[in-house]
């Protein structure tokens, strides 16, 4: 399935780019997402993706087994304050 | 005690946080102590030094900041309000306010405690520091 993924922050600087259209497995994981992004963009993507969460439908998901949307924004670790 | 819940009041902006007015967001007549936190941006951290730091928040930010109020309200039943900043700031600029009031100080501090290190936790705001000699870094990465 085709899905839209939204990069912020340091997401953004290690993909090098703020959004894009992926091909993903139908039926993937946040477990899944993160093996691919971490294959296409390096080491920055896995320090975010494995200390980071993803934003799906408003919710804030760090479950790897949750299901990926047709959306999903890829987040830092947050560092407000 | 109440059988509602206290307002909550919650802003993103670039502008300089007018404290004044988040403090009065929580003021009342029955308010005995108001707390209210200041994150300030300072110039080291982890024995480097910080010339300035950008802060990022993701377009729901504010949302998400205003449902982290509204919880912290009806779990305390104290008014809160909190305002953050984004953009680039100085040494000594304010990134961060952060107010609860309650009839006494106690109540007051623990909620503002609270509502502090759950914005921190849950709310989608990124920070890059430049550090002297022109380096940036993302922080908490």
């Amino acid at each position: 399935m085709s899905i839209q993924i939204r990069y912020f922050a340091a997401a953004a600087e290690a993909a090098g780019r703020d959004e894009e259209h992926l091909e993903i497995a139908a039926g993937a994981t946040l477990s899944t997402l993160k093996a691919v992004l971490i294959e296409r963009y390096g080491t920055l993507m896995q320090r975010v993706v494995e200390s980071g969460s993803f934003l799906i439908d408003g919710v804030v998901r760090r479950d790897p087994a949750h299901a990926v949307g047709a959306r999903v924004d890829v987040l830092p670790p947050f560092a407000g304050g | 005690m109440n059988d509602q819940t206290p307002a909550s009041f919650a802003i993103i902006s670039d502008a300089a946080i007018d404290e004044g007015a988040i403090r009065r967001a929580v003021e009342s007549p029955a308010s005995g102590a108001v707390v209210v936190f200041s994150g300030v941006v300072r110039n080291h951290d982890g024995g480097n030094e910080v010339w300035s730091l950008e802060y990022q928040a993701h377009p729901e930010a504010e949302a998400l900041l205003a449902q982290c109020c509204a919880e912290v309200a009806a779990e305390t039943g104290l008014p809160i309000a909190a305002a953050h900043r984004v953009g680039l700031l100085q040494i000594g600029d304010i990134a961060l306010s952060a107010a609860v009031s309650a009839a006494h100080r106690r109540e007051a501090f623990e909620a503002c405690e609270v509502l502090v290190e759950r914005i921190k936790q849950t709310v989608p705001i990124w920070k890059r520091q430049q550090l002297a000699g022109g380096a940036t870094e993302w922080v908490g990465l």
